[in-house]
This record gives structure tokens, sequence and C-alpha cells, in this order.
């Protein structure tokens, strides 16, 4: 007996904004067809896909150069995020001087400081690194101190009977109690560390063969090349949205079997 | 109010004497004293006294209630017990000495807590394990104890299972099987079984009982169940609340095994009534005082 296709679930949820998104281009390319836009000022998806096919080899190397920067800053961030999460929870002390710290970095406007870190880091690529590193660790450091503290006091309790030392509590208790927050901070971090690229580019304004998908938009904008600045555009949500999806498949991997986020229920 | 009052007291009181004539047929209670409380205040953080010069003393295979009203302590009194929280004045021995003896053999300690308590994360059989893991302990042998366990609660065929998987009895079976696999002497548990259906809290009492037999443990339990507390123990201690305190002291010489016939003898309730009659006088007692 074959299911009815409305009534699958997967399907749905990939053919429903699937549709949206088609029905919003086809209007969109009607509307500049029937204003009779100039390619200038808003070109419609085929002036833009046509723009995708002529200029792939720039456009792939220039997504290559801003991946390079967002996957390397996520890796940092999570590394020294998770390390300074580690460190908060050994003493309420150093979680007290520290933590402060650490939200003066996130709402400080990394647009403010990017020309100061561009003068002081001489390498292109580590200087967006680093703008990219400062945006993407919060969530990390803030969700993972979060999930290491939030141990069921009654296990704890139970781990003190046993007179377990601070090195099995975190290995055996808090580690594993904190990999839900975790990944939750993983989540937000992938998309803020490619904004953080992205925008550390937009003022750094690098060309050259280390030019990222923020100097070709910036490039293309000043050339009135707008279809290029669209496909480049285009380029930066799909990498978010993937690397997003990437993160929420990982987390649903690791917490299939326990954890409430990535259980299916049936009704 | 007060006569009334005074009237229940004295009933209360009678029917103490009554029952503390010692009967033959009981196991014997009470040799030596595994936990012993003398004194014990506690006050938290806040101001709040939830205990207030307790006096406690658990022989060795006695199976001990507390039971009161929400707020009288008997899960703070537990915890101190387990050497959880310490006593604000007052001592607290166990096996005659201090902490320290806790964990060595035969004074092996174990908790069950009012929920199961089970890392989510982990199977059934690594959360049955954890004790073990905990004291370095591998091994053949350390695996035969957590399959003895796990026999024993009936859950065999459920090591690979994660603890959602479980229904709620289970799980509580899981956690017991978890404070068995050190083959404890004493066995402090807190409200185990309350968030349970009946049916199932009437099963796991008799697997209690039942274990408690075979075992030789000493156990405190805490409960708000007045038939629970007399259908398990020998023991039933009454506390009230604002501060908490024990009030009374009741013995149940039922005999063991106690089965189904027991829930339903006059014998049941009227041990029922008395430990009822001496709750109410506990709670009107509190709030004479507020």
């Amino acid at each position: 007996m074959k299911q009815p296709l409305l009534q699958n679930e997967r399907f749905v949820q990939i053919a429903a904004p699937l549709f949206v998104g088609v029905v919003f281009l086809c209007f969109w390319e009607l509307a500049v067809r029937a204003a009779e836009l100039p390619v200038y000022i808003l070109p419609g998806p085929v002036a833009i896909a046509k723009s995708f096919v002529t200029d792939w080899a720039v456009l792939f190397h220039s997504l290559m150069m801003t991946l390079k920067v967002t996957l390397l800053a996520f890796v940092i961030a999570v590394v020294l995020g998770t390390a300074a999460s580690l460190l908060f929870v050994q003493s309420r002390w150093i979680e007290v001087s520290l933590f402060p710290y650490a939200v003066l970095m996130q709402v400080t406007p990394i647009v403010a400081i990017a020309p100061l870190i561009i003068i002081w880091v001489k390498d292109t690529t580590w200087a967006l690194t680093v703008c990219a590193v400062i945006i993407a660790i919060f969530p990390i450091i803030s969700n993972t101190t979060l999930g290491l503290r939030s141990v069921d006091p009654n296990l704890m309790s139970m781990f003190r009977m046993y007179r377990t030392g601070r090195w099995q509590q975190l290995i055996r208790l808090r580690i594993p109690s904190a990999l839900p927050y975790f990944f939750g901070g993983m989540r937000i971090s992938t998309g803020l560390a490619l904004i953080g690229a992205v925008v550390a580019e937009f003022v750094a304004g690098t060309g050259g063969s280390q030019a990222g998908l923020a100097y070709l938009i910036l490039q293309a904008g000043y050339n009135l090349n707008i279809p290029r600045m669209f496909a480049a555009l285009g380029l930066i949500t799909v990498t978010g949205i993937l690397l997003f999806a990437l993160m929420v498949w990982l987390s649903d991997r690791v917490l299939r079997n326990w954890h409430e986020s990535a259980l299916k229920v049936e009704q | 109010m007060v006569k009334q009052l005074k009237a229940i007291r004295d009933e209360v009181v009678v029917s103490m004497t009554a029952s503390t004539k010692t009967d033959d047929q009981t196991r014997a209670f009470g040799g030596r004293p595994v936990v012993e409380v003398a004194g014990v205040d506690k006050v938290y953080g806040n101001g709040t006294v939830a205990l207030k010069e307790v006096d406690l003393t658990v022989g060795e295979g006695e199976f001990v209630s507390l039971l009161g009203p929400s707020g009288c302590g008997k899960s703070t009194l537990l915890r101190v017990m387990a050497g959880l929280g310490e006593a604000s004045s007052g001592t607290v021995k166990w096996w005659e000495q201090d902490y320290q003896v806790v964990g060595g053999k035969g004074r092996k300690l174990a908790f069950v807590f009012q929920n199961a308590t089970l890392m989510p994360w982990a199977r059934v059989r690594k959360n049955v394990r954890l004790p073990l893991d905990l004291a370095h302990e591998h091994g053949a042998d350390a695996e035969a104890r957590i399959d003895q366990a796990l026999e024993m609660v009936g859950l065999s065929k459920f090591g690979n299972a994660y603890p959602r998987e479980l229904s709620g009895g289970m799980q509580m079976r899981a956690s017991i099987a978890r404070a068995m696999v050190t083959e404890p002497n004493l066995l402090l548990m807190d409200e185990p079984f309350g968030a349970l259906d009946e049916m199932t809290r009437n099963r796991l009492n008799d697997d209690v009982l039942r274990l408690w037999k075979e075992k030789g443990w000493t156990v405190v339990f805490v409960t708000h169940s007045v038939y629970e507390a007399v259908y398990l123990s020998n023991r039933v201690v009454v506390m009230a609340a604002r501060p908490g305190r024990v009030v009374e002291d009741v013995r149940i010489d039922a005999p063991y095994p106690r089965g189904a016939e027991f829930r339903v003898s006059t014998e049941f309730a009227d041990y029922c009534r008395r430990v009822s009659l001496a709750l109410e006088k506990a709670s009107a007692q509190g709030e004479e005082d507020h």
C-alpha cells in the first residue's frame, strides 16, 4: 500500500518551502519583466542564474576563501569556547571574574574593532578569522557553561556519596549533561562564524587572490554588476543554511537516543 | 479544640502502650545500631529550621519508615543519614563511628532517590554499573553482580534499553538495581514510589520487602503514605512540621513475610488508624504553633 505523498512528513517538509520559493521566484521574475526594471537596479532570477553559470569560477574561488575563514573560526571558537566553559565551572570565582569579559566581547560591534584587528594581524586570513572567532565564540561559552551547570542535583549527590573526584564528575556527569546545550550553541555559532567572516572582509576590503564573497559583493557593487552581487549573496545564504543543517544533523546523531530535542514522538 | 486534641493524644498513648508488648513471633530487630542520630538540628541558610532536636536510632536489620506531612524534614533527615548534608548541631554516627567508616566492608550505604535519577544518556546496564565504575571495580565479578541485580528487579532483558524507553516503574527498578549492585548494608529510600500508580507501587513494595529479607538490609524509607509505611515497616517514625521533629515512634509488630492478606487484615487497619491518628496529631500541633 502506498502512502499518499501529502501525508508523508519528509516530503511535506521539503516540498512545502520549496513550493513557496518557486512561487516567489516566478513572481519576482514576472514583476521585474512587467516593470521593465534594468538589471543594474534589480535583476530577475533568470539574470542571476546566468551570472551563476558565467561567473562560477570567480564565485567558487571566493566561496572557498570565505568558507576557509568560517570553518577555521568555527573550530577555534568551539575549542576555545569549550575550554573557557570548562574553566568557568571549576570555580565560582573564575566564572564571576571572567564571564563579564565574555559578555563584553559579545556586545562590542565587530565592525568597530575589525579595523584594529586588521592592523594588528598581518596575515589577512588570520585577521578575518580572529574577527569571526570573536563573535562566534560567545554562544559556545554561554551555552556550554549553562550545560555544565545543569546537572541533576540528585545525580550529583550520588557522585558525592561515592566520593567521586572532580575529574570523574566532569567526564561522567557534567560533560554528558552539557551536550544538548553545547550543540545548541554550535547551531548559533556556525551562522555567526559565517557572518563574522563576511563582515570582517567588508571592513578589510582585501582583494586579490585572497578575495572572499564579501569582497566580490563590494567589487560587483562598484561595477554595478548587480546579478553577480545577488549570486554571491545567494551563495552566502546557502552556505549558512547548509552549515546549520549540518549542525542539526550532528546533534541529532549524537543525542538521538536520549535527548528530547532529537526524539521523534508519536502522538 | 484543645480538649479534643488531648483526647486524641490519650487514645494514641494508650494504643502505643498496648503495642509495646513484645511479640515473640516477630523477627528480632534492633541489633547493633546502624545509624544513630542524636540531638540533630538542621537550619538552612535562609533561617528555615528543617530539623529540631531529632533523636533516632536504627538498628541492624530494621525496616524503619519516616512518615509525615510535607515540610516535616523527613527527606532532610534521610539526607543527613546519608551524609549528604551536615547537621547544624548534634551528632550522627554510622556503625557507632563517624562518616569515614561508610563505604568499607559491611558498612556500605546506598540511596534511592524520589525519582529514578538515572543518567538519560546511558543504557540501563551502564546506569546500574555506575557505582562500580566510580569505585573502579571491573571484571567478571562486577559483571556478575550487575547481571544479578538486573535479574532481581526483573530487568534482565532491558540492559540495553535507554531509561526513557522504560516505564516509570521500570525506571525505579533500575534505580533500585543500581543501589543493589554495591551490595549495601544500609539502604536509604526517599519516597521512591511516590510518583507511581497504586498497582506498581504495591508490586515494588513487595519486591523491596523480599530483597530486604534476602539481603539482610537495614532500610530507612521515607514516605507520605500511611498504608505504605505500615505495610513495609517494623517501625513507623511519625514526624511533624515547623520545625521538623519526631513525634511518635510506632512499632508494627505484624510478622513477616507480609502479603496481600496483611493488606486486608483488621490488624493492618488497626495499625493504619493508629498511625493516622499520630499523624493528625502531628499536623494539628504544627497548626497550633502558627
